[in-house]
């Protein structure tokens, strides 16, 4: 772990960091802060120079070369939020039991400028979360009441509905919902919740659907008013 | 026999050219020398089943790995450490290369395409581009050797400029899966036609090679043999024969040719040794791919002549066509919530929509001249990196629209025929060498109106057809000059050693021989004179079955 993945965080009130974000936003930058700048800033972070996966990686040994980065504090936090976009249901693992945190851990580490860009928005959106929490609660996110969080998640999470100067926070939990979607449904309680099942090898021809699926399919397509005919 | 040893034919390259041209060669009873410029590989090395998650990021394609971490290219993708290529002011072109036995074959998308009587006499009918200097019929027997050996499946339907294969060559087509049936359904309704693809796929066993077990992405190579690739069949097969030699990592720069004129042989630097060493033979065969074969005739020197090699007609590294490319997606909440089974199948395409408006275009009606077909893309698959991908909110709700669309959305993808233009070539950059101190290629490359109005066409006519489902499309496309794929990105670039009727216009003859140099043959890409719609892969393969029996025919009769 290096210094540099720790963000510049500077604990003030409420107003003044809604009114930087604004600020920043407004000038379209979101420039590192100095001690003047009293705010709570996303600043650019220095990129991660670690060996890549390569040209020609070894499939017998597929483990990520690069060192994780995140704090074991980000890392609760990230358990703490992908839990709540997803919560475990039933039988159906929440995502923090199916390793998403650690995937996460691993995309914002990576050495790529695509994961380089949403290590930026996380890192600086999970100290956004725990500034904003602490505004609104006085503690951490992970530390708030579940109406708390939902209270600030509320704020960020619809895209009709973002609360106004929150609009970099949103872009922030649009990216986890996406990393913690992808990363639970690669899994294989994440294929049996969606429904996936496939990559399965099977012999003779292609079974394809199944009486139920072709049933459904011709009742669709004649109560549409056009014609079934399966290929 | 050793590289260093003459043979009777020095192959440039291992994709689908280089080892058709091996293949039957070598079966003829001639020696070949197969040239590659990349490292020994065997789709043993596929990953076959390994689930995303076992990768890093879930297999996303990288920088390193741009298609994806599990995809079958190694030491390729569009940009290779110290081997540049450039790129013309105000052009840009992407150049795919994958520096591995058997090439690209390794991981093509196995869509395969027969060329029609329309596709090879473009000119003559619309005045535009050039006609190749051979006919359908002359080639069709050509194609079905090729499907057959190579094992293609699809039907015979019969439709306007799509042949039909002979009898018994192609293998059954795959079940049309619940949304592919979907479409077929809408596409009846208006007369778009929703028709069984063809895939270069085996669904029954052939020689050595199994059918598909209808799993593991064709991307990442195939170590059952069932999605073809050079690697598990021409390669191994002209082996056998015992006439083969291979030497990869062997990177060519050069034909050598004596006082004559007649090629030698080629130049090569051996990547493991950094030696230069010469390879000599009876003939010489190119096929290092479209940008690798100009390269190399534009960096032959020819005493007296500055233009290269083979180039008396200054078409070498003109005519650079890909096909057009452009997307569009639609959800169908007709699809929502469909009963689920296993919808991998032969993980591509089972149907696809051909081109249907030749009339039209014909009559004026339609303002494009050239057609495209559509590929499409939907089914219950992995849900991959993309599973959140349009959804909002967070919570149990967020769960359920995660399944309520599973399998709701469709992709459209246009796969569209270029005309060739002034404004796209490749030459050589003066001013750039790779590592190997080799000069780069640089590309001019741009789309005409005939392009863009093709890809207002397909956008309109996939409006109609989403629209007649009942669908919603993702986002509205965006204007075609936006919309359209960059040059090279389909990774289909032809043309740029054009065959033709005429030494003057055109690099090769209808057998791929050069002009310029009797004993000097082209079988790759590159002799494409026109860029039909149809993937080109399977018409390199027929081409190049044509052109090496004409080579094994010269050989024979002690001509070379």
């Amino acid at each position: 772990m290096t210094d540099t993945t720790t963000p510049v965080i500077i604990a003030i009130d409420r107003r003044v960091t809604l009114k930087w974000l604004m600020g920043a936003m407004a000038v379209g930058q979101l420039a590192a802060c100095g001690d003047q700048a009293k705010g709570l800033s996303w600043p650019e972070l220095e990129a991660i120079k670690a060996a890549g996966i390569g040209k020609d990686p070894d499939f017998t040994n597929l483990a990520a070369p690069w060192p994780l980065t995140l704090t074991a504090a980000q890392l609760e936090a990230t358990a703490e939020l992908v839990d709540i976009i997803l919560p475990g249901e039933g039988d159906i693992p929440a995502p923090s039991k199916v390793g998403v945190p650690a995937f996460i851990n691993e995309w914002v580490s990576a050495p790529y400028p695509d994961q380089h860009k949403d290590r930026v928005l996380i890192i600086n959106g999970l100290a956004w979360l725990d500034e904003e929490s602490k505004v609104r609660n006085g503690v951490p996110f992970v530390r708030a009441e579940v109406r708390a969080q939902a209270a600030i998640l509320d704020d960020i999470a619809f895209k009709d509905r973002v609360k106004e100067g929150l609009e970099k926070p949103a872009e922030f939990f649009g990216r986890m919902r996406s990393l913690t979607l992808g990363a639970f449904y690669t899994t294989r309680e994440g294929w049996a919740d969606i429904g996936y099942m496939g990559n399965t090898p099977g012999t003779g021809d292609y079974a394809g659907p199944t009486p139920e699926a072709a049933a459904h399919i011709k009742g669709v397509i004649e109560a549409m008013g056009l014609k079934y005919t399966p290929a | 026999m050793t590289p260093d040893d003459p043979h009777d034919a020095v192959v440039v390259g291992s994709g689908a050219g280089g080892a058709m041209a091996a293949w039957m060669l070598t079966k003829s009873g001639a020696s070949v020398l197969m040239l590659e410029a990349g490292r020994d590989y065997s789709p043993d090395e596929s990953p076959m089943l390994n689930m995303a998650m076992e990768a890093p990021l879930r297999g996303v394609g990288t920088p390193d790995k741009e298609f994806g971490y599990f995809d079958a290219t190694v030491d390729g993708g569009w940009q290779m450490p110290g081997e540049p290529y450039t790129q013309a002011e105000g052009s840009e072109f992407l150049w795919w290369r994958s520096r591995m036995l058997g090439g690209r074959t390794n991981h093509w998308a196995r869509n395969s395409f027969r060329m029609g009587e329309y596709d090879f006499k473009p000119k003559t009918r619309d005045g535009l581009g050039v006609d190749w200097p051979f006919e359908y019929k002359d080639i069709e027997p050509w194609y079905d050797r090729t499907e057959k050996l190579v094992g293609v499946y699809g039907s015979n339907d019969g439709l306007e400029n799509h042949p039909n294969s002979g009898p018994g060559v192609l293998q059954t087509p795959p079940k049309f899966r619940v949304w592919e049936t979907f479409l077929k359904a809408g596409g009846d309704a208006i007369n778009v036609p929703v028709v069984a693809a063809r895939r270069a796929v085996l669904t029954k066993k052939i020689d050595e090679r199994s059918p598909c077990y209808w799993a593991s992405g064709c991307g990442r190579g195939c170590s059952i043999g069932a999605a073809f690739q050079t690697t598990t069949s021409l390669i191994p097969w002209a082996k056998k024969t015992g006439k083969l030699t291979i030497a990869t990592d062997a990177m060519v720069y050069e034909v050598l040719l004596d006082s004559s004129g007649k090629a030698t042989g080629v130049r090569y630097i051996d990547k493991a040794t950094g030696t230069h060493k010469e390879a000599k033979g009876r003939v010489v065969v190119l096929a290092a791919s479209t940008g690798e074969t100009a390269r190399i005739l534009l960096n032959s020197q020819v005493a007296g002549r500055s233009e290269g090699l083979a180039n008396s007609s200054g078409q070498v590294g003109r005519n650079l066509m890909d096909t057009v490319g452009s997307n569009m997606s639609a959800y169908f909440p007709q699809l929502e919530g469909r009963p689920r089974y296993n919808e991998d199948g032969a993980m591509g395409l089972h149907a696809y929509i051909p081109f249907w408006d030749y009339k039209r275009i014909q009559s004026g009606e339609v303002d494009t001249p050239r057609g495209y077909h559509v590929e499409i893309g939907g089914s219950f698959g992995d849900p991959g990196m993309g599973a959140g991908s349009g959804l909002d909110g967070y919570g149990s709700s967020l769960r359920s629209d995660v399944k309520r669309r599973y399998g709701a959305r469709i992709g459209f993808t246009q796969r569209g025929e270029m005309i060739p233009n002034a404004n796209s070539f490749c030459s050589i950059d003066t001013n750039t060498k790779d590592k190997f101190g080799i000069p780069v290629l640089k590309f001019n490359f741009a789309w005409s109106d005939h392009e863009l109005k093709q890809v207002t066409h397909f956008q309109n006519a996939m409006k109609e057809l989403i629209d007649k489902l009942g669908g919603t499309l993702v986002s509205e496309p965006a204007d075609p000059a936006k919309a359209i794929s960059k040059g090279g990105e389909i990774i289909h670039e032809v043309g740029t050693a054009r065959m033709g009727a005429d030494a003057k216009d055109s690099v090769t003859n209808q057998f791929g021989k050069t002009w310029d140099v009797d004993n000097l043959y082209i079988t790759d890409g590159s002799v494409f004179a026109s860029k039909a719609h149809k993937n080109p892969t399977i018409t390199i393969m027929a081409i190049a079955m044509r052109s090496s029996d004409n080579i094994a025919t010269r050989l024979r009769t002690g001509e070379l």
